[in-house]
């Protein structure tokens, strides 16, 4: 009897236990689906393109395990091709160009018969990336899966090009789509107006003084918010798009400071000698940011207003970036306290009111995360033998993707 | 042109020290023609910047360059350790050897008058968060710090950090990373 009550004393222990650290052999377990083409139209290579992203989004849902193999289809045929007769999913797509318009039908087929229907107009087909992300958004919704919205959205980067020279690009966050906004001079740290993402800010360093700016992807219009000395970025946008903060020097000491866009005032929120950057909003009220007052940096928090500082995280001695979302804190540390061995930056998750911590990523530099929407979601900046790329972290499904830029490396990034 | 720069960013530290998933079910109400999706993502008409010119921004700001060359060639920027913004005596003595080598350039001196001393702080590769830009302004400050304590007036002395953005070398060498830890010295108008 002692026996069975410790081993079911034992079960509820390890049931009781965090749920992160359950090991997963899921791949044979999940549905299969696979892409069949069936244009006769943009077969000039947009297609297979479109294949391709198609592909690449089905398998970050990962709901699915996806077959690779390009196949063609007639869009009408019921029956799918003889080699996905034995798989549980079939998308089906054919692009029509109707006058210049791409007109895109999508059939999700199971079992040979026709489960659901989509159909899109894209006036411009360059931008066909975007509606692939929507073709997966809508078939992650129709599976009833944890939503995707963050697929549709615009990612903005800045990309070094040399010394002294960036380009500011909107992209999707395949880096599929590029479409560059500011080519000239020094631009860094871009960073969306609000969620209309019509407009973003940035810093521009191509003059005397470091400038914020405000950019119009649509009107072009560029205007000056603010200058100062040493060195001025916007870190946060509140989620009304009303307030900013900002990492600030006018007297050449970096502090966080909080904009008010429409009275135009900057209020102080840090006093330290040192190094205070990188602020965050965690609620409208209060800000986790990257401070080296312990003599090395790490992300503390503070009610706006008061003067008292919390220490966030309590491991790792180089801890120099952060994003907030809710209760929980993404940060990247250096693994390493030499300064040139394997020196890899990894991200790491920890929640705000449990001790609870999760390592993100394993190699190479990995910076400048930033939480989808829903929180489901990372997205962030790789370095790895010379390679930038645009990460994406799944959290609740432990799956990581990398979409690498050819050519340059990325400066920052906003989602 | 960085000639220019460098030699009357001395002469200006001369004058200035001197100055003191759940299972789908069929959509039967999907009807394809009728459910069009419009999609317009970035209005891609018109032009972007996509055809300026690409030309160094680094305005020409003086003049007398084959003067100035000479001097460049003697000068030093300021170096820092890994993740150290924190003047090292060495480098101290770099900075004041560079001034005592201008004071005797009267030539580079006249020039100088004229302009405000840009201090820029830059960083190694490991990061382009906004630690790094800090980190790099905060270099820049420690040299403006050890100017003012020469004499310089504070008001004529900007910094400015660039971070990552502006390496003197690029390969992936200790060698190579500790040249972009530095503090360059430029001239305004």
């Amino acid at each position: 009897m002692r026996i069975i009550l410790g081993v079911l004393f034992t079960a509820l222990l390890l049931w009781g236990s965090d749920a992160t650290i359950e090991v997963k052999k899921s791949v044979d377990a999940l549905p299969s689906i696979a892409v069949e083409d069936a244009s006769n139209d943009y077969t000039d290579g947009l297609s297979k393109r479109f294949f391709r992203v198609l592909v690449s989004d089905l398998n970050v849902l990962s709901i699915f395990n996806v077959d690779r193999d390009y196949v063609r289809a007639d869009f009408e045929d019921e029956k799918v091709a003889s080699v996905h007769k034995e798989l549980n999913y079939v998308v089906r797509y054919e692009l029509i160009d109707d006058g210049g318009v791409m007109v895109v039908k999508v059939n999700i087929i199971n079992n040979n018969k026709v489960m659901h229907k989509l159909t899109y107009r894209l006036k411009n087909p360059k931008q066909y990336v975007f509606l692939v992300h929507n073709i997966a958004v809508a078939i992650n919704n129709f599976m009833g899966a944890d939503p995707v919205e963050w697929m549709k959205e615009k990612v903005i980067i800045s990309r070094t090009t040399g010394a002294n020279r960036s380009e500011i690009l909107v992209t999707d966050y395949t880096l599929s789509y590029q479409f560059s906004v500011k080519r000239k001079g020094l631009n860094v740290f871009p960073k969306w107006a609000d969620k209309s993402k019509k407009y973003f800010y940035y810093t521009n360093l191509s003059g005397g003084q470091p400038e914020l700016r405000k950019y119009g992807i649509y009107d072009r219009s560029d205007k000056l918010i603010l200058k100062s000395d040493g060195m001025l970025v916007c870190s946060d946008v509140s989620d009304d798009g009303k307030k900013l903060l900002l990492s600030m020097a006018p007297n050449g000491q970096p502090d966080v400071y909080e904009y008010v866009i429409a009275k135009k005032t900057v209020t102080r929120l840090t006093r330290y000698s040192g190094i205070d950057v990188n602020a965050q909003y965690m609620t409208d009220k209060k800000i986790a940011f990257i401070s080296n007052r312990l003599g090395y940096p790490n992300v503390f928090s503070k009610k706006i207003g008061s003067k008292a500082t919390e220490q966030m995280v309590y491991v790792g001695r180089s801890n120099s970036s952060c994003t907030a979302h809710k209760n929980y804190i993404i940060y990247k540390s250096r693994e390493s306290s030499n300064a040139f061995s394997k020196n890899t930056f990894n991200l790491h998750l920890i929640s705000t009111k449990t001790d609870f911590i999760r390592r993100l990523t394993v190699t190479g530099v990995n910076e400048h995360p930033l939480f989808s929407r829903d929180g489901g979601t990372v997205l962030f900046v790789k370095k790895y033998k010379n390679q930038s790329s645009i990460g994406v972290i799944r959290l609740n499904q432990n799956k990581n993707y990398l979409f690498p830029l050819k050519g340059g490396a990325i400066q920052s990034i906003d989602w | 042109m960085r000639a220019l720069l460098y030699a009357s960013t001395v002469a200006a530290m001369l004058i200035f020290s001197g100055c003191g998933s759940s299972e789908p079910t069929v959509d039967d109400t999907a009807n394809a023609n009728n459910q069009a999706e419009e999609i317009n993502i970035v209005d891609e008409g018109g032009s972007d910047n996509s055809n300026m010119s690409s030309t160094d921004l680094d305005g020409g700001a003086a003049n007398g360059a084959s003067t100035l060359e000479g001097i460049e060639a003697k000068m030093s920027p300021i170096y820092f350790g890994f993740d150290q913004y924190k003047l090292a005596d060495e480098d101290v003595d770099t900075l004041r050897q560079n001034v005592e080598m201008v004071k005797n350039d009267t030539e580079a001196a006249n020039i100088a008058d004229k302009y405000s001393l840009k201090l820029e702080g830059n960083c190694d590769e490991w990061g382009s968060d906004e630690y790094n830009f800090a980190l790099g302004l905060k270099r820049a400050q420690a040299v403006k710090t050890e100017l003012i304590n020469d004499g310089v007036p504070a008001e004529r002395i900007t910094t400015v950090s660039y971070g990552a953005s502006n390496p003197v070398c690029t390969e992936k060498t200790q060698e190579c990373w500790s040249k972009n830890r530095r503090v360059d010295f430029k001239l305004l108008p």
